[in-house]
C-alpha cells in the first residue's frame, strides 16, 4: 500500500463517523454518504471527509460519491439489510471494489458470501466492555485507551524507514515503537525495522499518517 | 524523549494565522519585485493593473472557497482537481501548479538579489547596484553576475533549511507578515506626506504609443502576485473550523492585499514616477523609498534602508513559502501515485518530504538563470492555467455531485466561475501573445514543461503497469490477515 485509498462510507452515524476519522488520520480519502441533514452538518464541522447527502441505496448517490474510482466501500448504517444492499449495488457498479458490511448479529458471518468482510460493532464493543469490567490490568490490543492507536504494522519494502535502526529514524512526537521484530522482544534503540516484519506501535491519531508513511512508504 | 529529538506536527491555526499565510505569500511577492516591471509596461496605469488583477482573482477566490469548504483535504488546487478529474487531467494540474510555484521561487530569488544589493548599497558596503561588476568564480573560470549568484545562494539556503527541518509554523508566518505590512504602512505614510509626491506623475495615465492596451500584458505579468490564497488551501487541515475560516481567510487576505498594493503602487508612482520605477526594475519600491525617506536617523541611518530591508525580508519569506508550497504539491502527487512514490515519502531522519523538496530545488535553481521578467511571465501563465481548471472543477462538481454537502456556496452561481474562466482565458491569451512577441524563450520553456509532463505521466504509467504485473504473481503471499 504505497498510495492513498479512496474509501466510501455509507452511514455517517457513530460507527461510520469514527471509522472515517481513523481512515482520514491514516491519510486516506474518505467520502461519507449520509441521509440525515443534521448529521451531515455535524460531520462537515469535523472536517474529515467529503459528504454526499442522500440515500446510499440510490445508485445515483453512490455514483456521486465517486464509486468508479473507489478502492473500498463500507456500509456501516444500523440496518443490516440496507448495508448488504449497498455493498451488492457497489460491487455491481465497480466489480473489483472491496466491500465491508456492518451486521447486527453473529449469524451475519454467513454474509461473507456476498461481501468481502463483515463487522459486528456490538461484539467489538462488548469485548471492550468486558475488559473494562474486569479492570484495567489486562487489555487486548485494540481500543485500549481514549484515542491512542495501538497498531501492528508490517514494514514495507522501500519504505523510508525500512532497514533502518530505530535510533536513525526520527518519528514524530506521539509515537512509540513497542515491540521488536514480530513481537518477540521489546524494541530497543538498535532494533532494526526489517522489511516484511511486523511491529507493535502506539501512535497518537494526529501523527498516524506520518508514521505509516515512514513504515509503509 | 527530549523536545529537540522529536517533531511536533500539531499547529492549530486560527483565522488570523490563515489570513496571514495568504497575505504573507501575496505581499512578499508582487509588490516589491513586480511593481517596477509593471510600470515599465503600463506606465502609471500600473495601479490599474493591480486593481484589475485583484478583481480577476476574486472570482477564482470564490471557487477556491467553495472547494476548500466542501473537500476536506489539504493540498490546494491539486487536491481539489484530483477529486473530480480523471488521472491525466489531475496530473497535468498538479504538474502545472508545481511548476508555477517553482518558477515563483526563482522569481522571488531574483527579486531578492537586487534588493539585497540595494540594502548593502544603502549602508555603503557596495557601490550602487548598476556599478557592481560581475563576480569572478574561480572554479568554473567564468564571471557570473552577482545578482544571479545571490539568487542561487538564497534558493540553496532555504531549500537546505526546509529539507532538514519541518517548516516554520503558521505563527511565525504571522509575525513575518505583520512585519512586512508594517514596513509598507510606514512606506505609504511617508510617501503621501513627502513633498515629492505629486499627482502629476499619473498624467498621462496610459503610456504613449500602446495606450490602455498596455494594461493587459502587465496584468499577465503581475498575476502571480495574487497566487497566495492557493497556499491557504494547502494548510486547511491545520486550520481551526476550516469550513468557516478558510473562505473568510481567502476573502480577507485578498481584500487587504489589494488595498495594500494600491496604496504602495500609488506612492511609488507618485514619488518616483513610472519611468523612475521602471528603471529600478525589481528594486523599484526600494528605490522609491530611498528617494523620499528621511536620512540621518540613528542606527538605521537612512529611512530608505528600512524599506529596502522590508523588500529583502519579504522576498526571502515569500521564497521560503513557495519552497514549501512547491514541495507540498510534489509530495501529494507522489502520495497519490502520480509521481515516483519516493517523492511522496517522508525522510526517515529529517521528517520532511525530502525528495519532493530536492526535486523542486533542481528546477528552481535552474530557473534562477532566467531573466526576472521571464520567470514572472511563466509563473503567471501557469497560475492562470491552473486557476482556469479550478473554476472548471467547481462547475463540474456542482453538475456531477449535486448532493455533495457544501458548507460554503458561492453567491450567484454559475456566474462567478464562468466569469473567472473567461477573464483568466483572456489574460492567458494576452500573455501568450505578449510572450510570442517579446519572450519566445519563456513560452518555449512553458510548452516544454507540459510536454515533459505528458512524457513523465505515460512513462510512469508504463512502469507502474509492469510492477503491478510482477506484484500480481507475488500477491498470494501478501493477502491481509483475516481479522475478526
Amino acid at each position: 500500500m504505497t498510495r492513498t485509498l479512496d474509501i466510501i462510507i455509507a452511514g455517517g452515524g457513530r460507527v461510520g463517523f469514527q471509522t472515517a476519522e481513523i481512515l482520514a488520520d491514516r491519510g486516506h480519502d474518505v467520502t461519507i454518504i449520509e441521509r440525515d441533514e443534521r448529521m451531515v452538518s455535524e460531520i462537515a464541522d469535523q472536517w474529515v471527509a467529503t459528504v454526499i447527502r442522500g440515500d446510499a441505496t440510490n445508485p445515483e448517490i453512490i455514483e456521486q460519491a465517486g464509486i468508479d474510482r473507489a478502492d473500498a466501500i463500507a456500509a456501516l448504517t444500523g440496518e443490516t439489510g440496507l448495508n448488504l444492499a449497498v455493498c451488492l449495488a457497489a460491487s455491481e457498479l465497480t466489480p473489483d471494489i472491496r466491500t465491508v458490511a456492518r451486521i447486527d448479529r453473529t449469524a451475519g458471518k454467513a454474509y461473507t458470501r456476498f461481501v468481502d468482510a463483515v463487522v459486528f460493532p456490538e461484539r467489538a464493543g462488548a469485548r471492550v466492555a468486558a475488559n473494562e469490567i474486569l479492570g484495567s490490568d489486562v487489555q487486548t490490543l485494540a481500543d485500549v485507551t481514549g484515542n491512542l492507536d495501538i497498531m501492528l504494522v508490517r514494514v514495507a519494502d522501500g519504505a523510508p524507514a525500512a532497514g533502518k535502526a530505530l535510533t536513525d529514524v526520527r518519528f514524530p512526537e506521539g509515537t512509540l515503537v513497542v515491540s521488536d521484530d514480530n513481537g518477540e522482544r521489546i524494541a530497543r534503540a538498535d532494533t532494526t525495522l526489517t522489511p516484511g516484519s511486523r511491529y507493535v506501535i502506539a501512535v497518537e491519531p494526529d501523527v498516524v499518517d506520518e508514521v505509516l508513511n515512514l513504515m509503509r512508504g | 524523549m527530549s523536545k529537540s529529538q522529536t517533531r511536533s506536527p500539531e499547529a492549530e491555526l486560527g483565522l488570523l494565522d490563515a489570513t496571514m499565510i495568504g497575505m504573507g505569500a501575496m505581499i512578499g511577492a508582487g509588490i516589491f519585485v513586480l511593481t517596477g516591471l509593471a510600470a515599465e509596461i503600463a506606465g502609471p496605469a500600473a495601479i490599474l493593473v493591480f486593481a484589475l488583477n485583484g478583481v480577476v482573482t476574486a472570482f477564482t477566490g470564490l471557487s477556491y472557497a467553495e472547494l476548500a469548504a466542501s473537500i476536506p483535504k489539504s493540498g490546494g488546487g491539486y487536491a481539489f482537481v484530483r477529486e473530480i478529474f480523471d488521472d491525466f487531467a489531475s496530473f497535468i494540474m498538479g504538474w502545472m501548479l508545481w511548476f508555477a510555484y517553482m518558477i515563483a521561487g526563482a522569481l522571488y530569488a531574483l527579486g531578492f538579489a537586487p534588493n539585497f544589493l540595494e540594502l548593502l548599497h544603502v549602508y555603503g558596503v557596495v557601490p550602487s547596484p548598476d556599478e557592481v561588476g560581475a563576480v569572478a568564480v574561480p572554479v568554473i573560470d567564468t564571471a557570473l553576475p552577482p545578482a544571479f549568484l545571490l539568487a542561487f545562494i538564497a534558493v540553496l539556503g532555504l531549500v537546505a533549511l526546509n529539507a532538514v527541518s519541518t517548516a516554520a509554523s503558521g505563527s511565525v508566518e504571522t509575525i513575518f507578515t505583520i512585519i512586512k505590512v508594517s514596513i509598507l504602512v510606514v512606506f505609504v505614510a511617508f510617501g503621501f506626506a513627502s513633498p515629492m509626491f505629486s499627482g502629476a506623475e499619473f498624467q498621462p495615465l496610459f503610456p504613449e504609443g500602446s495606450g490602455a492596451a498596455a494594461v493587459l500584458p502587465a496584468m499577465g505579468l503581475t498575476f502571480i502576485a495574487f497566487e497566495g490564497y492557493d497556499l491557504i488551501t494547502t494548510v486547511t487541515e491545520e486550520v481551526q473550523n476550516p469550513r468557516e475560516n478558510i473562505p473568510k481567510a481567502i476573502f480577507i487576505s485578498l481584500a487587504v492585499t489589494v488595498v495594500v498594493y494600491l496604496a504602495v503602487v500609488t506612492v511609488a508612482i507618485g514619488t518616483l514616477g513610472a519611468e523612475g520605477l521602471a528603471d529600478a526594475g525589481e528594486a523599484g519600491i526600494a528605490a522609491a523609498a530611498t528617494s523620499f525617506m528621511p536620512t540621518g536617523l540613528p542606527v538605521i541611518q537612512n529611512g530608505g534602508a528600512l524599506i529596502v530591508f522590508g523588500a529583502v525580508f519579504s522576498t526571502l519569506t515569500a521564497l521560503n513559502a513557495v519552497v514549501i508550497a512547491s514541495s507540498r504539491v510534489a509530495f501529494s502527487m507522489g502520495r497519490e501515485g502520480q509521481l515516483l512514490p519516493s517523492i511522496g515519502q517522508i525522510h526517515h531522519r529529517y521528517g520532511t518530504p525530502f525528495v519532493a523538496i530536492l526535486t523542486s530545488a533542481v528546477v528552481m535553481l535552474g530557473s534562477v538563470a532566467l531573466p526576472t521578467q521571464s520567470a514572472g511571465n511563466m509563473s503567471s501563465l501557469f497560475f492562470l492555467l491552473s486557476f482556469i481548471i479550478v473554476n472548471v472543477a467547481v462547475i463540474r462538481l456542482r453538475r456531477e455531485r449535486p448532493n455533495m454537502n457544501r458548507p460554503y456556496e458561492m453567491p450567484y452561481y454559475p456566474a462567478p466561475p464562468i466569469i473567472g474562466i473567461a477573464l483568466n482565458l483572456i489574460l492567458t491569451g494576452v500573455l501568450i501573445e505578449f510572450l510570442l512577441r517579446t519572450d519566445p524563450l519563456a513560452l518555449a520553456l512553458s510548452v516544454a514543461w507540459i510536454v515533459l509532463g505528458a512524457v513523465v505521466y505515460f512513462a510512469l504509467k508504463r512502469v507502474k503497469q509492469q510492477s503491478d504485473r510482477e506484484q500480481a504473481t507475488a500477491a498470494s503471499e501478501i493477502t491481509p490477515e483475516a481479522e475478526d
